[in-house]
């Protein structure tokens, strides 16, 4: 460039543009959101765990309500002795059976029951054709051969068969799992869409009548939120009789007045808008005003309830499920996982610990998309 | 102000009744009568139970008998336990869920207060991160998950505490620490909040201008002012302890009210389920008016309208 002072040729206008990508208020939410590490986790976790319930079930081999008394209590990782043979391994049950295990680490049958030695405190079972003994003078319990007494030697291996092992009925933990956190994030859907409807015609009422209206239906509100709703969950558990429709009614009638709060603060500040006065004018009716222009106005904050709701519906089913008072037996959910693995917390923590993850992992998720979804909606952190 | 009490009162007298109402009407609206169920009872003992209960009289007289009842604080017969009335209940159960409920008050006070002025003050660092990381964990994880885990590692792993009961201090540890973790991160949230914002007043910076120590300011002028919204919802926090100390109570095997209700409920005692939710939200109700009262008095700034 030889003369570094020469005019450049751009135009005025050119000059004049502000230079911003032009975003919709969707794409400019999903910038926001995107930007916050938390909340793609949390998304990412419940698309994980939203695939492992609803299509997880089609890869697994087991039902979630057969039970197998052969395989009781086994855990995920197994200590197993040498057959005698070197064909494969021998577990021992906690019930003090002892179960065949192949050498890829998938389980067979129970080994036939030869005869009891109790004067050297032993079990002697059949195996391949060979005798083995199952010592039980002294903990940990050991396999032994009946006529040297040597132990066989010891190793750990991980279950194939049941990749989380069974629970106390020998169920499938992983195959109970998924349809547990599938009957859970149904119920917590249901639930919170039953919440948004009464919410939303509640509130919205409220908020577009005013007046009167307004302040009695706020005085309902008012007196329902100091009544302690936990019990009134558990009222209407004893009429309606335990099961998925029960739960899914009493969540969904009682918690809806976070909902209607939001929605009337959201629709009393949109309703003296300018474009609510235009659709006055066309002569819309009250029902097209709301459900047309300002609900949809108000999305952005019903959202945001809607994913802190449902973190809550989780928790309270779990809790419900705890106290017994959730779904009946066969059926599953994280809460009665967590409560049937109460009972033998010290042999086998893997059965509460394994749905307890679960709930952990959905209650962080949805917190986390929440706080991204609110930070996200928020015009004021536009950057 | 006394005129905003006297409201506040009626409608908590108001929300009382509705309460009784909502629950009386639940309760008579189960198919059946409280005695058709699972025994095999003759028409003639059916008759007798429902003459002795007054279950054959018209609804309205029920309800307001009842009510009359609880006025004289009567909450009548248990249905399942013959000869035990749910006054019993109250009177055996509440005083041990009331003892452990103050003492994890107590405890939710001392540990989340500092925890929250801690974070404040290091806003930004490695105490804040902690505090934070740990009142999220608190508020996320169900108290029975918790328990569990604490239960395992503490009295089956280390055998240090015991895992039920409780007999003598040792005992209280788990099952404090299990009831108060959802509200001593809740707690601590909100403590951290409100000091980080009374700490970018204008009062503080004149206090800092005029050269007092930095333990003197937060302790003499924040800390006043940021106590307030955390003594407000000290009133749901009990709340919390209340229905949380159902699941406390089931798992550690202490012989509270809580863990009543459950039976009760599993054992469908209509009586004593009603008794005992009328009971829980009577006394929830008062502890939210206390709460406010007090908070009214405390915060001049506040508006009686």
């Amino acid at each position: 460039m030889e003369n570094k002072w020469e005019m450049l040729e751009s135009s005025n206008e050119e000059r004049e543009k502000i230079w911003r990508l032009n975003r919709t208020f969707a794409g400019d939410v999903w910038f926001r959101f995107r930007r916050k590490p938390t909340a793609i986790a949390g998304f990412v976790i419940i698309l994980l765990l939203l695939f492992f319930a609803l299509a997880g079930p089609a890869f697994t081999d087991y039902s979630y309500s057969a039970q197998n008394l052969e395989v009781v209590n086994i855990p995920p990782r197994m200590t197993v002795y040498d057959a005698p043979d070197g064909s494969g391994y021998l577990y021992i049950t906690q019930a003090l059976k002892v179960v065949w295990v192949n050498r890829d680490g998938t389980l067979g049958s129970q080994l036939k029951k030869v005869r009891e030695d109790s004067e050297h405190s032993m079990t002697i079972y059949d195996c391949n054709g060979t005798e083995v003994g199952l010592y039980y003078g002294f903990k940990p319990y050991v396999m032994v051969d009946p006529e040297t007494r040597v132990i066989f030697s010891s190793q750990k291996i991980w279950n194939q068969s049941y990749v989380l092992g069974t629970d106390s009925l020998g169920r499938d933990i992983l195959t109970r799992l998924m349809y547990g956190t599938r009957v859970s994030l149904l119920v917590a859907f249901v639930a919170v869409l039953v919440n948004l409807v009464i919410g939303i015609i509640f509130g919205g009422i409220s908020g577009y009548a005013g007046g009167t209206v307004d302040a009695v239906m706020m005085r309902i509100v008012d007196i329902i939120s100091t009544i302690p709703l936990t019990l009134y969950v558990i009222l209407i558990m004893v009429i309606l009789g335990t099961g998925l429709k029960s739960i899914i009614i009493a969540l969904g009638t009682v918690y809806w007045v976070d909902m209607a709060r939001v929605v009337r603060g959201q629709v009393l500040s949109l309703k003296n808008q300018e474009f609510v006065l235009a659709a006055r004018t066309i002569g819309s009716s009250v029902k097209t005003i709301l459900m047309q222009h300002l609900i949809p106005n108000a999305m952005g904050s019903i959202l945001v309830t809607v994913t802190m709701l449902i973190p809550s519906a989780i928790f309270m089913e779990a809790f419900l499920g705890f106290l017994g008072i959730g779904l009946q037996p066969p059926l599953a959910s994280l809460g009665t996982m967590c409560n049937d693995a109460t009972e033998n917390l010290r042999s086998c923590p893997h059965q509460l610990f394994i749905p307890a993850l679960v709930i952990c992992l959905i209650m962080f998720a949805f917190n986390f998309v929440g706080d991204g979804l609110r930070d996200a909606l928020d015009p004021k952190l536009k950057k | 102000m006394v005129r905003y009490f006297i409201k506040r009162l009626g409608m908590m007298l108001i929300a009382l009744f509705l309460i009784i109402l909502v629950t009386f009407v639940i309760m008579h609206s189960i198919p059946g009568g409280p005695f058709t169920s699972d025994r095999n009872v003759s028409k003639e003992v059916e008759e007798a139970l429902n003459e002795k209960y007054h279950l054959n009289d018209p609804l309205p007289k029920q309800f307001f008998d009842y009510v009359g009842n609880l006025l004289h604080g009567d909450f009548g017969p248990s249905y399942r336990f013959t000869g035990k009335t749910v006054n019993d209940f109250i009177a055996n159960g509440f005083p041990v869920s009331a003892k452990l409920g103050g003492v994890t008050i107590l405890f939710v006070i001392l540990a989340s207060i500092p925890m929250g002025i801690l974070a404040a003050i290091k806003n930004g660092k490695w105490q804040d991160m902690l505090v934070m990381a740990v009142a999220t964990i608190g508020v996320t994880i169900p108290s029975f998950v918790i328990a569990s885990i604490l239960i395992y590692i503490f009295s089956f792993r280390m055998g240090a505490l015991p895992s039920f009961g409780l007999d003598s201090w040792k005992g209280y540890v788990l099952p404090v620490i299990t009831l108060g973790g959802y509200s001593i991160s809740y707690l601590a949230r909100q403590m951290r909040s409100s000091l980080l914002e009374v700490m970018g007043q204008d009062y503080i910076r004149t206090a800092r201008a005029k050269g007092l120590s930095e333990p003197k300011i937060i302790i003499r002028h924040a800390l006043r002012n940021a106590m307030i919204p955390v003594i407000t919802v000290l009133g749901p926090t009990v709340a919390n302890l209340l229905t949380g100390s159902f699941v406390v109570e089931k798992i550690f095997a202490v012989p509270g009210l809580g863990v009543h209700f459950v039976n009760s409920v599993t054992m469908r005692d209509y009586t004593t389920i009603m008794g005992v939710t009328i009971f829980y939200a009577t006394f929830l109700l008062a502890m939210v008016f206390i709460v406010d009262v007090f908070y009214c008095l405390i915060d001049p700034r506040i508006k009686y309208d």
